[in-house]
């Protein structure tokens, strides 16, 4: 039966589950590193969703629709950029009210457009990169059917997600932008004594973040799904907003916590399967990703230090 | 240069005021109108919406009825999120207790069955807060104690809940049949809608009180608002939670408990956001089913919002939200507008409330223009 459950399998979709909320928790880390919380995370996701759907749906090419929903993302994020910097509104009520706008908007285009609410028309989506046959006997046959099966069945938004994460690492610690970046986040008074622009850096790390959750949205829709439902990221944007604290706000740490929560849901599939043996209803196995957030979030705090000023609008004097 | 240091204090005394009430006024005024613009952009009859949206929440008693019937649970999510709010807590999760709350009462309604319902009303509507409660618990004390988030924890408890309900009305508390709900609960554990308790002849004579499917849970949610209200202004328990609210260092080292405070704001938060979900199956529903809460909830945070977090207040945006949702329907049936339109005007409330200053920026521009008129 173990046999069963730990296959190469389960570990190809830990990655996969593991992308739209790596991506959304990236998005995180850089929008907090800056000093802007970002819980509209979740709503700029759905929103990437449905226009890399519509997208798709109008043109019939994914990559327009990855760049689409990109887009919308960033466009939506705007209105948090300008409510959180500008505004110096309360920004996990500014993040609210983008969630609560985005679940209103896809839903009532998808009604205005499609003619009907729920889920829209399948799309055409990426597969897979490489198709390598996993063929050959003996040991090394037994590990390339392994290697093969988690590492290289993915499609591509899987690897740029990995790709994106090593990058903002190195950027965050190793770049002027960085240094500003985090220094932003935690003092933005002396950032700003030295010349730094922190509306318009705060402004800049918003958009990234939507970019991103955008992109997450795409990964739903374009390569895992191939079709748009509403209300389809069901909370990933706030799981993400944990694995970002559990990745102790750094962008790899926040990869690492993702593929976490994707084992868990991939685990959490393939015991589904299984439930004709293991007889639990399917709803405990459905709770499980969100009661690991609240098992995650309970162990790691304290230990984890959010940046300084994250939250606070900053108020330019003079 | 006199005249207007003369005229400060009393026009200070004017923006405050003007602030409290208009702010919230100018704030919906502004969604509506955004709305509007969206309605007429996306290519429908604006003004026939606005028409078909009034005449469903507003056209006479039934309609009357319909709003105050969805304003009932909004009022207690509203409170909810509000007293949260006046602790410095977002309960972003006020949808899981409400589930829970629900649950309560859906339960001890069919094992109570056969008592009178002087004895299970009360015990249903207790237990029902105590279930909210608890299931804000847990994140209140992961807040308290370790700084977790409470906008992340209160949200995944909301899907645990939400699931918890899904498997219950399918499996252990399935109603005998295809349909995944519980049994009703009988006639003396539920609340009675506010025309029946007058006769034929009275309403006939009196028909504003044909109001349809509104339900006595209107009394207990008003008598609940009044009640937060004094709880806030007058109780100790109050003080500490807008102390707290207001500044956690400073009522530290007066010797406030800012755990302990914290821990207390969480949870009444959860039993009122528990007691929204006990109206909805006694005074509407009579049962328990996936679907019984249509995101009451997360709308008790525009609520709550609008209202300025001040409990009375909570009233009148809670009513503003129900007639909305009324309304929604009839617009959809006969203006065509999808009623997801109604999410959108509720984000834009949030946004325009949380974004003050462009609604101060009109308020100061009308002021500006008074004052060059007077000048």
């Amino acid at each position: 039966m173990l046999g069963d459950i730990i296959t190469p399998d389960l570990f190809a979709s830990a990655f996969r589950m593991a992308t739209p909320l790596a991506l959304a928790a990236i998005g995180g880390t850089i929008c907090e590193r800056s000093g802007v919380v970002n819980i509209a995370l979740e709503g700029i996701m759905l929103t990437g969703a449905f226009f890399g759907t519509a997208a798709v749906l109008a043109t019939g090419s994914p990559w327009f629709g990855v760049l689409m929903a990109m887009v919308a993302g960033v466009v939506i994020s705007a209105i948090h950029a300008f409510a959180s910097v500008n505004l110096k509104a309360d920004q996990v009520v500014s993040g609210t009210a983008i969630n609560l706008l985005a679940l209103g908007v896809t839903g009532f285009l998808m009604e205005r457009w499609y003619g009907h609410p729920g889920t829209t028309d399948p799309i055409k989506t990426l597969g897979p990169i490489l198709r390598l046959t996993a063929e050959g006997g003996g040991f090394l046959g037994e590990v390339w059917r392994w290697v093969n099966g988690i590492f290289l069945t993915h499609t591509p938004i899987v690897y740029i997600t990995v790709l994106i994460a090593i990058f903002a690492q190195w950027a965050i610690y190793n770049t002027r932008w960085g240094l500003r970046l985090r220094a932003m986040g935690e003092h933005p008074r002396a950032v700003d004594t030295v010349g730094v622009n922190v509306y318009r850096g705060r402004w800049v790390a918003v958009l990234m973040s939507g970019a991103l959750a955008g992109l997450a949205g795409a990964n739903l829709t374009i390569e895992q799904v191939g079709s748009f439902t509403e209300n389809m990221t069901n909370g990933r944007g706030f799981i993400a907003l944990a694995a970002n604290i559990f990745g102790r706000w750094t962008a790899l740490g926040s990869y690492g916590a993702s593929l976490l929560f994707g084992l868990a849901d991939g685990l959490q599939i393939k015991l589904q399967i299984l439930r004709d043996v293991i007889r639990i209803p399917p709803q405990f196995f459905l709770m499980l990703p969100y009661v690991l957030t609240v098992v995650v979030l309970a162990g790691v705090i304290g230990r984890a230090v959010a940046p300084a000023a994250v939250g606070e609008p900053y108020e330019k004097k003079g | 240069m006199s005249d207007s240091r003369e005229g400060l204090p009393a026009q200070r005394r004017w923006m405050t005021v003007l602030q409290k009430v208009g702010t919230p006024l100018v704030s919906a005024a502004l969604a509506v109108l955004v709305g509007s613009i969206i309605i007429w952009a996306s290519g429908y009859d604006a003004g026939a919406a606005f028409a078909a949206l009034f005449k469903g929440s507003l056209g006479g008693p039934k309609q009357i009825g319909d709003t105050i019937l969805r304003a009932i649970p909004l009022i207690f999510t509203g409170l909810a999120v509000g007293y949260g709010f006046r602790a410095g807590l977002f309960n972003i999760g006020a949808e899981g207790q409400l589930f829970l709350g629900g649950l309560a009462a859906a339960w001890l309604g069919v094992v109570l069955a056969g008592l009178p319902w002087i004895i299970v009303v009360p015990i249903m509507i207790i237990a029902s807060a105590l279930a909210g409660a608890a299931w804000a618990f847990i994140p209140a004390i992961l807040k308290a104690r370790i700084g977790a988030h409470e906008v992340i924890t209160t949200m995944m408890f909301t899907y645990i809940g939400r699931y918890l309900v899904s498997w219950l009305v399918i499996g252990p508390l399935k109603a005998p049949g295809q349909i995944p709900q519980t049994v009703a609960i009988p006639p003396e554990a539920q609340l009675p809608r506010i025309q029946e308790l007058f006769s034929a002849g009275t309403l006939e004579a009196l028909p504003f009180l044909q109001l349809g499917r509104a339900h006595l849970g209107i009394v207990v949610a008003v008598l609940m608002a009044v009640l937060v209200w004094v709880i806030l202004k007058y109780t100790t328990l109050g003080y500490e939670n807008r102390a707290v609210g207001f500044n956690p260092w400073a009522s530290e080292t007066a010797g406030i408990s800012v755990q302990w405070t914290t821990v207390k704001a969480l949870c009444i938060s959860g039993a009122l956001a528990g007691l929204a979900g006990s109206v909805e199956v006694m005074g509407v529903h009579h049962r328990l089913f996936d679907q019984f809460s249509s995101g009451f909830g997360f709308t008790g945070i525009a609520v709550a919002l609008l209202a300025k977090n001040h409990p009375i207040g909570v009233i009148p945006a809670a009513l503003l939200f129900g007639a909305l949702s009324a309304g929604a329907g009839t617009m959809q049936f006969e203006a065509d507008v999808p009623q997801k339109i109604i999410l959108i005007i509720q984000a834009l409330v949030i946004f325009f409330v949380a974004a003050e200053e462009i609604v101060l920026w009109f308020v100061r521009r009308r002021q500006k223009e008074a004052m060059s008129h007077a000048g």
